[in-house]
């Protein structure tokens, strides 16, 4: 056989090698993808959002919606949680050249950059003392909740910032001081005018309604007109009525909690009309009809202690809203739960401040790509993008940084 | 003076502002377009935000009185839509479109998913008048008809919606006569879209992206350029040439069709790898020169070595040129292999031009030098430095990526392309025998005319050359 014929040869065998070896892959490949749980994937995108102008920064990173443009809103505490040696610019005298809190609501764009900014106090409301929670509604109003010591009220603004609705007074839950002249605040969940530091919002578009979880004072589900603000129906955990005595430290290994503890962090309605509720202390989810009924609850991470484990939740897009990701700012992770059985199927991140880590992941959305926005609170200071990647088998329980490939 | 105060009240109640508010920086315009019989609808969408210089009647609270809104809407309407969509069939514009409904719709409608829905959304009834909603935070659905010259033909679009706001993003899908959805997306006002164009329009269209595209990146016309400096033959330049698009062709279409790593890490790897390309091609000039190596007059092994390295390289271009191609490959219609293929030859074009001007600029320009080789080398460094720097700043950008990690399906897309690789080699090496062979029988001849004229026989070396050569 001549050199001709051998190299055509090996060509041959070549090609014919690779040929067996594809079919025998994509036959186990097949398999594996049959057999395995199916999650969504996520990278987390670096390079978003881009920076902020004029030497702004974010302070504790209390809330994210996304609306129907896929703009992505966060609330942030600004410059109360920032300390002289990050706000000098706004210091009087200003000590250096950087940097100035943001403004409490910033709009983003898909690409990052920042569109709109607004907030604080003015007259006609009662900004709070600590802002918590955002959400813009079916109709594009924005929500806002707060968790000051004197903060019962929540704020319905414009996309542009004009105010339209005050429920509740500051100050409401107020109470004579105990004999340490400490607690000068004191929860009342059967209160029907005001609240007790709410948490977060959301509105359900079939009904009107919106759904208040109350919050760092109240342990209690609030279901308000959307429109007029009035009290609709409310209720504690398990669908009792609620009530404010001191449940003492959480105890995992104790029997459930017959009451939400504070906070009382998310009320989210599926499109199944399923309303879950963060029971973040009690490193709980509770599942209610919207009238209140309760229906099921799961524990997360029940080893979990101080803040809890159920921080906020977000459906995932398709659908029938098949996932959860749970934001648990405990353990500094995403999780990522089989919405029907609660399961726990993944989940991502770690603990630190690169890309992809987090520090008290507080608040989490998800946009109409399916892609993941998440905000810290505390000393995290920021929003990350979770870029979907698709549906993909379970390859691992901890996924650690999700780092783009 | 109850009369007056009960007026006076009402007119603040019950009052009308001329909405004239910043030109918003982002608008989406979502449309359908359905041709059926001797007419087509279009049914749109666009945020009321974007809809200027509109009357709108406004009640307590400053939300919109949904009882007096259908005037502003149509007034919206007329302005910014009617009169600023234009539906073409073959070519020719049709009359202008008759508004046959608006409606005004939350933001968080879904109504525009598809078109059945969005239809009748604006053929259904209007928001419950007490819906607190802001004028500025809701939608505009329109739905506009425009009578055809005659069932069927080809449409197109051409719209003046670039003023809507700072950044306009046209989602348009058509969907044709037997319920097929094309999907577009593009920014601005591109002029007249062809939605369903004939295979020669869609040629034509992708023949000059295929030109513009090579002008458009200096990297490609170094590359060009590199592979011009030593050669001086018009043969032989358009030979090389021509492997290089055959190879990027290779690529380009099966990465239309999805072939490619879907990875972060693959886009810049190419460009990478394309920076890579200049600086192995510039550096090979500059050895040959310093060896005063001829590469034409080295003969056919040389000119394949050239040859054989564009055509790898030109595999790695190929996938740089499917970057730029994603966005346009919607605009192909039902021809997409015609479409890229006249890409391609788009692109041979504007590179058999680039090199033919650069070769015939380099002889010239080296004619009048006297050392032709230290100008070769110095152009060569030039562009190895520029390729050089590339290829850091490109590097680094990729080396921020991980490598993917193993897994079966990862293999199996390995397995696709070393066969694919397989192929080309094996290609390649055929077509390396036929040069050989061609320049063996070439040199027997020379060598037996040679024979014939001088009466001696042929040398023993062109001899053993030329059966080595058929080997």
């Amino acid at each position: 056989m001549n050199r001709n014929a051998i190299t055509a040869v090996a060509f041959l065998v070549v090609f014919v090698g690779l040929g067996a070896a594809y079919l025998h892959l994509s036959r186990n490949v097949a398999a594996a993808e049959r057999n395995a749980a199916q999650a969504p994937a996520f990278e987390v995108d670096p390079l978003w959002p881009k920076p902020l102008p004029n030497h702004w920064v974010l302070g504790s990173t209390i809330g994210v919606s996304v609306d129907e443009n896929d703009h992505v809103w966060i609330i942030h505490r600004s410059s109360a949680t920032l300390g002289n040696n990050e706000k000098g610019l706004e210091l009087k005298p200003p000590t250096g050249e950087c940097c100035a809190g943001a403004p409490p609501v910033l709009e983003f764009d898909q690409a990052g950059n920042l569109l709109n900014h607004w907030g604080g106090p003015a007259p006609g409301y009662e900004w709070p003392t600590s802002n918590h929670g955002i959400t813009v509604d079916y109709k594009g109003n924005v929500w806002i909740g707060g968790n000051g010591e004197g903060d019962a009220q929540l704020l319905k603004f414009t996309k542009s910032g004009k105010f339209l609705l005050q429920v509740g007074k500051a100050n409401a839950r107020a109470v004579p001081a105990d004999k340490e002249g400490v607690s000068k605040f004191g929860g009342n969940s059967n209160d029907t005018t005001s609240f007790g530091r709410v948490a977060k919002i959301f509105v359900d578009p079939k009904e009107n309604e919106a759904f208040i979880s109350d919050g760092y004072l109240n342990k209690r589900v609030v279901v308000l007109d959307a429109d007029t603000g009035a009290f609709k129906r409310y209720w504690g955990a398990y669908g009792n009525k609620p009530d404010d005595t001191n449940l003492g430290p959480y105890n995992p290994d104790a029997p459930p909690a017959p009451q939400f503890r504070n906070p009382v962090h998310c009320a989210e309605l599926s499109v199944d009309r399923l309303l879950y509720v963060c029971d973040r202390v009690n490193d709980r989810i509770q599942v209610f009809t919207p009238a209140g009924k309760f229906l099921k609850e799961a524990f997360i991470a029940k080893k979990s202690l101080g803040e809890g484990s159920v921080w906020d939740i977000a459906f995932s897009k398709d659908p029938q809203q098949s996932y959860i990701f749970l934001a648990d700012g405990r353990n500094m992770k995403i999780r990522i739960l089989k919405r029907d059985t609660l399961e726990e199927l993944t989940n991502f991140g770690d603990g630190g401040r690169q890309p992809g880590q987090f520090y008290a992941p507080h608040s989490i959305a998800v946009d109409s790509k399916g892609n993941l926005y998440t905000t810290e609170t505390y000393e995290g200071k920021r929003v990350q993008r979770f870029v979907y990647k698709g549906l993909r088998p379970v390859a691992a329980k901890d996924q650690g940084v999700v780092w783009p490939r | 003076m109850r009369i007056l105060a009960a007026v006076a009240a009402a007119a603040v109640v019950f009052s009308s502002s001329a909405f004239a508010h910043d030109v918003p920086d982002d608008v989406v315009v979502q449309a359908f377009l359905h041709p059926s019989g001797t007419r087509v609808s279009l049914v749109v969408r666009v945020p009321l935000t974007a809809m200027r210089d509109v009357d709108v009647p406004s009640r307590a609270g400053g939300f919109v009185d949904l009882t007096r809104v259908e005037p502003a809407l149509r007034h919206a309407a007329t302005i910014w839509l009617v009169q600023g969509i234009e539906v073409l069939q073959d070519g020719r514009a049709l009359p202008p479109g008759q508004l046959e409904g608006v409606r005004l719709s939350l933001p968080s409608d879904r109504a525009f998913e598809q078109f059945d829905a969005a239809r009748a959304r604006i053929d259904g009834p209007p928001l419950d008048p007490a819906t607190q909603v802001m004028w500025e935070q809701g939608a505009l659905d329109a739905r506009i008809e425009y009578a055809l010259d005659h069932p069927g033909g080809r449409l197109a679009w051409r719209a003046d919606v670039r003023r809507l706001g700072q950044r306009v993003t046209t989602v348009l899908r058509l969907v044709t006569a037997d319920g097929a959805i094309r999907a577009f997306e593009w920014h601005g006002d591109p002029g007249v879209v062809q939605l369903d164009p004939r295979w020669h329009q869609a040629a034509l269209s992708f023949l000059r992206a295929g030109i513009g595209h090579v002008f458009s990146g200096p990297d490609h016309l170094l590359f060009l350029l590199c592979i011009a400096i030593p050669l001086r033959r018009v043969r032989t330049l358009i030979l090389v040439v021509t492997s290089f698009t055959l190879a990027h062709a290779t690529t380009l279409v099966a990465s239309a069709y999805g072939v490619a790593p879907s990875g972060n890490w693959f886009p810049p790897l190419v460009e990478t790898l394309i920076a890579a390309s200049i600086v192995w091609m510039a550096l090979e000039n500059i050895f040959d020169s310093v060896a005063g190596r001829d590469l034409e007059a080295a003969g056919g092994r040389a000119v394949a070595r050239r040859w054989a390295a564009t055509t790898a390289f030109g595999l790695v271009h190929g996938f740089g040129f499917s970057f730029a191609l994603r966005d346009q490959l919607q605009f192909a219609g039902a021809h997409l292999l015609t479409s890229l293929l006249a890409f391609n030859v788009g692109v041979e074009i504007a590179q058999v031009a680039v090199i033919v001007s650069a070769a015939t600029a380099v002889t010239l320009a080296f004619r009048r030098l006297s050392s032709p080789r230290v100008a070769a080398i110095v152009v060569s460094a030039i562009a190895a430095h520029t390729g050089w720097d590339w290829l850091i700043e490109r590097g680094a950008v990729w080396w921020q990526y991980p490598w993917p990690v193993p897994s079966a399906a990862a293999l199996v897309a390995v397995a696709i392309w070393l066969g694919l690789a397989v192929v080309a080699a094996a290609g390649a090496w055929g077509v390396r025998r036929l040069f050989d062979r061609h320049a063996g029988s070439a040199r027997s001849a020379n060598g037996a005319n040679r024979a014939a004229v001088s009466g001696k026989p042929a040398e023993a070396g062109s001899l053993c050359e030329a059966t080595e050569s058929v080997r």
